[in-house]
């Protein structure tokens, strides 16, 4: 587009929006309201994984060093687990060790015995998965290693999370697929009324010579400009929800439930939510053309 | 063959003057379906360039379809239609917008936006060009004064008269300094001695040489003008005659 043409282009995107402002206040209100529901749901969706996220990377394997083995053996065993790569942290805790984190949840059980003579715990690996998914596989291969003794990482437990979250994921994205899918055609209905008030304009810019490009860029840059309003207005409504929300949270001191804070939460919304409300109304602006330009 | 280049060559036929047959019509025959029957039926016929030539016939006739034709909005289904030796049935869809800016459209219902003013009408034609703000201004001014409403610059649409709106319509044809003006019943709506005024017009533009081709219903005007009928009758050519009258033809 040549640069006056880029100037008539803007200055007729603006002076349609103004002309039709009843019906440019309208798409933008459903564009409003549609990424409203879909900045809520973004909002609900990035904290589930966010929480999901700090529950799994709280999963851990630990193995228990087999009362038979030998130093030597024992020792082999913690060569090879420094030496995975899928391992993130490895956290050596000596039976003392171990007995001395009991005590205070045991208390007065203890009285009398000389618990420290008679210990009846293991050296052990606490072990953290650089993927918690993997944790189940790690834990399969390390259960067959001679020195080890029992291996645990909450089994059934970590199944069912990891279920949970992956269904979780699914329906959230099928659901932002969905809005997505109806704020198009929301847009691209009301869109198309503003192009049909116009189709006279339309067939009158054919009949002299425009090229389809020459008409079809006002309408565009009008699809584009309702689309960012539409997109910018719920950015400052869920600006003030989450701050509510997160400070509500907050308050609560409800452990594991710790949301993301309202700066990363807000890059994340504008990342999103900005390039979709463009998109939406250039594509609403783009299919709703069509028809008119057969003349 | 690029756009730029379609259009730089009907300029430049214009210049100089090749070739000399604005439109051509060989067997050409329309229909609108494949079961439908022929609206237009072996029609041959060529208009000269600086011609001013009167398409006459009822209702139904094929008249609009034929100024459709001649426009590309519709291709034929059969026979072949040039315009300044440009076939427009081989014509791709991308070169259409540039035969347009060397026809100049005059509507029956002027087809003008009502609600802005007499200027942006005609300017809108030389935007779509790509014409300068300064040309735009320039071009605009003279062609509403060669039309008589310079005065009338500002004055929104929908508060001019019919003949007036129809004046900003042949303005607006003009703009572009076209090779050929068609026009659709250009008096259909106007009173008869508003009529005249355009159609006087009509006849001053085709003196400085652009070819006129008029579709019309309107006898007095065939008849006192006398310039070249062709009448058409159920989609044919009932009589083609230089100097006509309305009623020889009929």
């Amino acid at each position: 587009m040549p640069c006056n043409g880029f100037t008539y282009a803007w200055g007729e995107a603006f002076k349609s929006l103004y002309r039709n402002r009843w019906m440019s206040i309208a798409s933008v209100g459903v564009v409003v309201v549609t990424l409203l529901m879909l900045g809520t749901f973004m909002m609900v969706s990035l904290n589930l994984a966010h929480i999901t996220a700090t529950v799994k990377g709280q999963v851990e394997i630990v193995v228990y060093v087999d009362e038979k083995a030998t130093p030597e053996q024992q020792k082999q065993l913690q060569t090879m687990l420094e030496a995975r790569t899928d391992l993130a942290e490895i956290r050596f805790v000596s039976r003392e060790e171990a007995l001395e984190r009991l005590q205070p949840e045991l208390g007065d059980f203890l009285e009398g015995y000389d618990i420290e003579a008679e210990n009846p715990l293991r050296d052990s690996y606490e072990l953290r998965a650089i993927v918690p998914e993997s944790v189940i596989n790690i834990a399969k291969e390390l259960e067959g290693y001679p020195a080890v003794g029992d291996v645990f990482y909450g089994q059934g437990v970590v199944e069912k999370l990891f279920n949970v979250t992956r269904g979780l994921q699914i329906v959230a994205l099928s659901l932002m697929v969905l809005l997505s899918i109806t704020a198009v055609f929301l847009i691209a209905h009301t869109i198309k009324l503003t192009v049909y008030i116009r189709s006279k304009e339309i067939m009158i810019m054919k009949y002299v010579g425009a090229t389809n490009w020459f008409i079809r860029w006002p309408f565009i840059l009008e699809g584009l400009t309702l689309g960012l309003l539409g997109a910018i207005l719920p950015l400052f409504a869920l600006y003030y929800i989450y701050g509510l929300a997160a400070s509500w949270v907050t308050a609560q001191n409800i452990m594991f439930l710790s949301l993301l804070p309202v700066s990363v939460m807000m890059f994340e919304l504008v990342k999103y939510l900005v390039p979709l409300g463009t998109g939406l109304g250039i594509l609403g602006s783009s299919l709703s053309m069509g028809r008119f330009l057969k003349v | 063959m690029s756009n730029n280049v379609t259009y730089l060559l009907i300029m430049l036929s214009k210049l100089v003057g090749r070739p000399n047959a604005m439109i051509e019509v060989k067997e050409l025959y329309h229909r609108y379906g494949k079961d439908s029957d022929f609206v237009l039926a072996n029609l041959n016929f060529t208009i000269k360039r600086g011609e001013f030539v009167f398409i006459v016939g009822p209702s139904g006739a094929g008249k609009s379809t034929l100024l459709k034709l001649f426009i590309r909005e519709i291709v034929p289904s059969q026979g072949s239609i040039s315009i300044l030796g440009q076939d427009l049935g081989t014509m791709p869809p991308k070169q259409i917008p540039y035969l347009r800016r060397s026809i100049g459209m005059v509507f029956q219902d002027f087809r003008l936006l009502e609600d802005r003013t007499a200027f942006d009408n005609i300017a809108f034609v030389l935007r779509v060009t790509g014409a300068s703000a300064g040309e735009i201004t320039r071009r605009t001014s003279h062609v509403l004064d060669l039309v008589g409403l310079a005065h009338k610059a500002y004055a929104r649409v929908c508060d001019l008269s019919g003949g007036e709106q129809q004046r900003i319509g042949l303005a607006r044809a003009i703009a572009n300094r076209p090779a050929l003006i068609i026009a659709d019943e250009p008096t259909g709506n106007l009173d008869p001695d508003t009529s005249l005024e355009i159609m006087s017009l009509l006849r001053q533009i085709n003196l400085r040489g652009t070819t006129i081709v008029v579709a019309t219903h309107n006898r007095e005007i065939v008849d006192r003008f006398q310039k070249r009928v062709i009448h058409l009758e159920d989609g044919r050519i009932a009589s083609d005659e230089q100097k006509g009258v309305y009623a020889r033809a009929l």
